[in-house]
């Protein structure tokens, strides 16, 4: 009796091995090695304590963060449009412009410093410039704190998470902690860097291949295709003296380390989800992507494309369009 | 004596307090687990010297061009400076020799790596339009050979010399990008200018591929002494020197806490061999004083047992005393009985007395002597018998006379038989005290149904001859009473005492009628009370509390017993017995009440 069960098991056992092979045969394609490229897919999205999450949702959503509330996080950074809202410049508390075009949130936490200055280092960081800034949420900790503590189910989320409570460094970090699952994964781009090749049209390709060939890549390398380092804008001309109107704000890190080096130097900002993230640049001067393209041609690259290539690398830039909450961007 | 012990208690709990802390204290101090956390930082620092390692052959990567990403150029310095976190949070744990020094080592460590980091990062973006740059040149070259390739024999001939000047100063660029100096910069210098004053007198076409070529090459003339520059820096923060600064005072901790952990070693060991010498010391004293308490055990032992034996022959005598003392108790006790009974034995033998004399004198005045003297008259005239009845004078009164003879025999009879059955009562009493006083052994008490009346008649009459004998009258008030249920004799032996006692006291009273009142009332608390009042001698205060004492009497016949046996006869009957006098001369009124239960149908 004991040497039947696997007499019987073994001969059963053929069939869904033959069965794994033909699967294992028939999708090898789809399996293809990850490219090795300078560009690299986006990371997974990290699995956070699900209520520390929630908790950072609610505060990204709230408006009581700023001083008259008016604004909440997601007034400026719209996850329906981009984690933009698409204006030149977002309006602060006070209904007045504020000075720098204002930066998608997703993919944030893959940017190795924060802001068009690159001014802060952590996200945590970031959330404590926005709240307290006069021109932004136009706040301060103090009245943050007490005004979070007067709603009993931030008083009851708050300890639930945190010992502490309610204080401005675990809100910071409950906002940080939502905001590192902000990623954009599965863009078409991402799925041919992980092997599906097949995704892309040739155009696509060919805008990848020139992207590459005019030295873009240079700067908009890495997994956010940018976002990990400082670049002057104007390398090979003066772009604020073509463009006129000099502002404080296009003096970039400048502003921070008076060094000269640091005139006009700007994080260079990631491409992920370009495509919709327009207007372009810290003055959003750039309305559209074939503009913003030209810019970076003429006073960063200081080469002259064919329209032909413009028009590819504008296609390969909207393969980088990913996904949130299982959508298209 | 009990102070002295509490304070010796005191003391003895002080040392031995102060003795465990110090060892404890000791212990802790020489097991701390410094080593493995000195091992744990000096991990750190290792992988932290590692990851800068490899952050500066990302750097030289970069530099030559092989990877286009610079995301490994940025990760290093995240992990360094999660890791140096966690160093800092663990060198609070430490014990450091030096505390300024080992923060001064953490700054200099800190305002290293922010100088490599910020170098680094300047190196990024110089180095990546550098890189750009010199990527492009064999393409701007193309393109302006291009140029030159699309011009006329003649055209191109002419323009030789320029072609030959670009060409040049393209390759003192790319040889620039090797070897940098001054040399070579003059050169690309002279070479750009040269390519300036070409391109004037070059065609329209030319002019922009020309002016691109100059601008990468005065871009690379300027961005590679900076890229060299800033490589130099990088190589020169002195971020892996700072490191083994901290390594090597993380070992001179370790050794100093080392040579600390061994001096409590020591200290402990000696401590140690101290206690386990105290130990001893105290083991032996332990042992002597057992020993000492062995030997005065014993001769407690021995002494106990003799005192055993003398507490036993104590207990023997004790017993003996006590069962002699019982025995005449005993005989005490049987004595009291037969007094008791011997009393009221007396008591009713008077009137088995009385009732004998009685008898005898009746007997002795009979009226059948006269019948005697009637038969000798008849028996003179036996012949004439009938003559001397009809006709003689006394014969004639002779019927007559017999007739009354019979009449008087017979009431005598009927008094005889009265009396006679008068003492058999008494002997029936007498017999009933004597069964009553067997039965007192059990002292139990035999209840039936009793008719007071009748019984206070039966006192009376026991008492009947001394009572008309002493001129006594006796006046009556019995209230209705049912028939109860009661201890016959007992009541009655009080009640024979009681009236007995009452005739006495009246014996010598010669002013006044002698008069004794018998009073019987129910009560409304379900008593019987009973009075017995006489006119006689009284009772004097000084006496009252003791006439019913065991012993007590005022007659020179009398034994004490009466009164006696009537207050416990009372008590047992669950009754009580008491007297009442006004003062000697004023006569006396004794009460008795018992429970009042009525028969039940």
């Amino acid at each position: 009796m004991s040497d039947a069960t696997p007499r019987y098991v073994h001969r059963s056992s053929g069939v869904p091995g033959i069965a794994i092979l033909f699967w294992l045969a028939t999708c090898l394609p789809v399996m293809a090695a990850p490219l090795d490229e300078p560009l690299k897919p986006l990371p997974p999205i990290p699995q956070l304590d699900p209520a520390t999450v929630e908790l950072g949702r609610q505060l990204f959503n709230e408006t009581q963060l700023s001083v008259n509330n008016t604004k909440s996080c997601a007034s400026c950074h719209d996850l329906q449009t981009g984690g933009v809202d698409n204006r030149p410049f977002s309006l602060g508390f006070d209904g007045k412009p504020v000075a720098l075009n204002t930066p998608t949130v997703f993919n944030a936490s893959l940017n190795f410093k924060q802001f068009w200055n690159a001014r802060v280092d952590t996200l945590e960081a970031q959330v404590e410039h926005v709240v307290t800034s006069p021109m932004e949420m136009g706040n301060d900790w103090k009245t943050v704190i007490r005004t979070l503590s007067a709603l009993p189910h931030y008083q009851a989320a708050f300890r639930q998470i945190y010992p502490d409570g309610i204080t401005p460094a675990t809100v910071q970090n409950a906002l940080a902690t939502y905001e590192r699952t902000l990623l954009t994964p599965n863009s078409r781009f991402d799925q041919y860097l992980l092997g599906n090749t097949d995704i892309l049209t040739i155009e696509e390709k060919y805008g990848y291949q020139r992207f590459k060939e005019y030295g873009c890549i240079a700067c908009h390398q890495g997994a956010n295709i940018g976002g990990n380092m400082y670049q002057k804008f104007g390398v090979m001309d003066d772009y604020f003296k073509a463009r006129g109107n000099p502002t404080e704000a296009d003096l970039g890190r400048y502003l921070l380390t008076k060094d000269e080096e640091d005139r006009n130097v700007f994080k260079v900002p990631s491409l992920r989800n370009v495509a919709v993230t327009a207007p372009y640049f810290h003055d959003a001067s750039a309305k559209t992507l074939e503009e913003a393209v030209d810019v970076m041609f003429k006073y960063q690259l200081g080469r002259i494309p064919s329209a032909e290539d413009k028009t590819l690398i504008v296609l390969f830039l909207k393969t980088l369009t990913g996904e949130w909450a299982g959508k298209p961007l | 004596m009990k102070l002295s012990r509490r304070a010796t208690q005191i003391m003895l709990s002080t040392m031995t307090l102060i003795l465990a802390s110090t060892l404890v204290f000791l212990y802790i101090k020489s097991s701390s687990d410094q080593t493995s956390i000195y091992t744990e930082s000096r991990d750190l620092i290792r992988e932290i010297k590692q990851l800068n390692s490899q952050w500066d052959s990302e750097v030289l990567k970069a530099r030559i061009a092989l990877t286009h990403n610079y995301d490994p150029l940025v990760a290093p310095l995240t992990e360094m400076n999660r890791l140096w976190a966690t160093l800092q949070q663990r060198g609070s744990q430490h014990r450091h020799e030096d505390p300024a020094r080992w923060q001064a080592g953490q700054d200099a460590y800190r305002q290293a790596i922010d100088e490599k980091a910020r170098l680094v990062d300047q190196f990024k973006s110089h180095n990546a339009v550098l890189r750009n740059s010199l990527a492009f040149l064999p393409t701007a070259e193309d393109d302006i050979q291009a140029q030159f390739l699309a011009l006329t024999d003649a055209e191109r001939l002419l323009q030789q010399g320029i072609a030959t000047d670009t060409y040049d100063v393209l390759l003192s660029s790319l040889e620039f990008a090797q070897v940098t100096s001054d040399d070579k910069a003059a050169d690309i210098l002279v070479g750009l200018n040269t390519l300036a004053i070409n391109k004037q007198s070059l065609p329209e076409s030319f002019q922009v591929p020309v002016e691109i070529l100059s601008k990468h090459i005065a871009l690379i003339l300027r961005e590679q002494p900076l890229v060299n520059g800033l490589l130099e820096r990088i190589a020169a923060v002195p971020l892996a020197e700072r490191l083994d600064d901290l390594t090597n005072q993380l070992n001179q901790d370790q050794t100093a806490s080392e040579l600390l952990d061994q001096k409590y070693h020591r200290y402990l060991l000696v401590f140690s061999i101290l206690l386990v010498a105290l130990l001893l010391y105290l083991a032996i004293r332990l042992l002597r004083s057992f020993a000492e308490i062995n030997r005065v055990n014993r001769a407690l032992h021995v002494v106990n047992e003799s005192l055993e034996q003398r507490v036993e022959e104590r207990t023997r005598e004790l017993k003996d005393a006590q069962s002699e003392l019982m025995d005449s108790a005993r005989q005490a006790g049987m004595a009291e009985i037969a007094t008791n009974v011997l009393h009221n034995v007396g008591n009713v033998l008077n009137s088995v007395n009385i009732s004998a004399e009685l008898v005898t004198r009746k007997l002795r005045t009979s009226k059948a002597l006269g019948l005697g003297k009637a038969m000798q008259l008849i028996n003179e005239h036996r012949r004439d018998l009938g003559t001397f009845i009809t006709e003689d004078e006394k014969g004639k009164l002779l019927p007559d006379y017999l007739n009354q003879l019979v009449e008087a025999i017979a009431t005598e009879q009927q008094g005889l038989t009265e009396e006679l059955a008068q003492l058999s009562k008494s002997v029936d009493h007498i017999k009933d005290i004597v069964s009553t006083q067997q039965s007192y052994a059990g002292a139990s008490t035999l209840l039936e149904p009793v008719l007071i009346s009748a019984l206070m008649e039966d006192a009376l009459r026991m008492n009947s001859g001394a009572l008309s004998r002493h001129h006594v009258t006796v006046v009556k008030h019995y209230h209705d009473v049912p028939e109860i249920m009661a201890d016959k004799h007992r009541l009655l032996l009080i009640l024979v005492n009681l009236i007995s006692n009452a005739k006495y006291a009246m014996s010598n009273l010669t002013d006044r009628t002698r008069q004794m009142t018998l009073t019987v009332i129910p009560l409304d608390d379900g008593t019987l009370q009973i009075s017995i009042k006489d006119e006689g001698e009284g009772i004097p205060a000084q006496n009252m509390t003791r006439i019913f004492t065991h012993g007590f009497t005022t007659r020179k016949e009398g034994h004490g017993f009466g009164l006696h046996s009537c207050a416990l006869a009372a008590l047992e009957m669950k009754g009580s017995l008491t007297a009442h006098s006004d003062g000697p001369g004023k006569g006396a009124l004794f009460t008795l009440l018992i429970p009042l239960d009525p028969v039940r149908t």
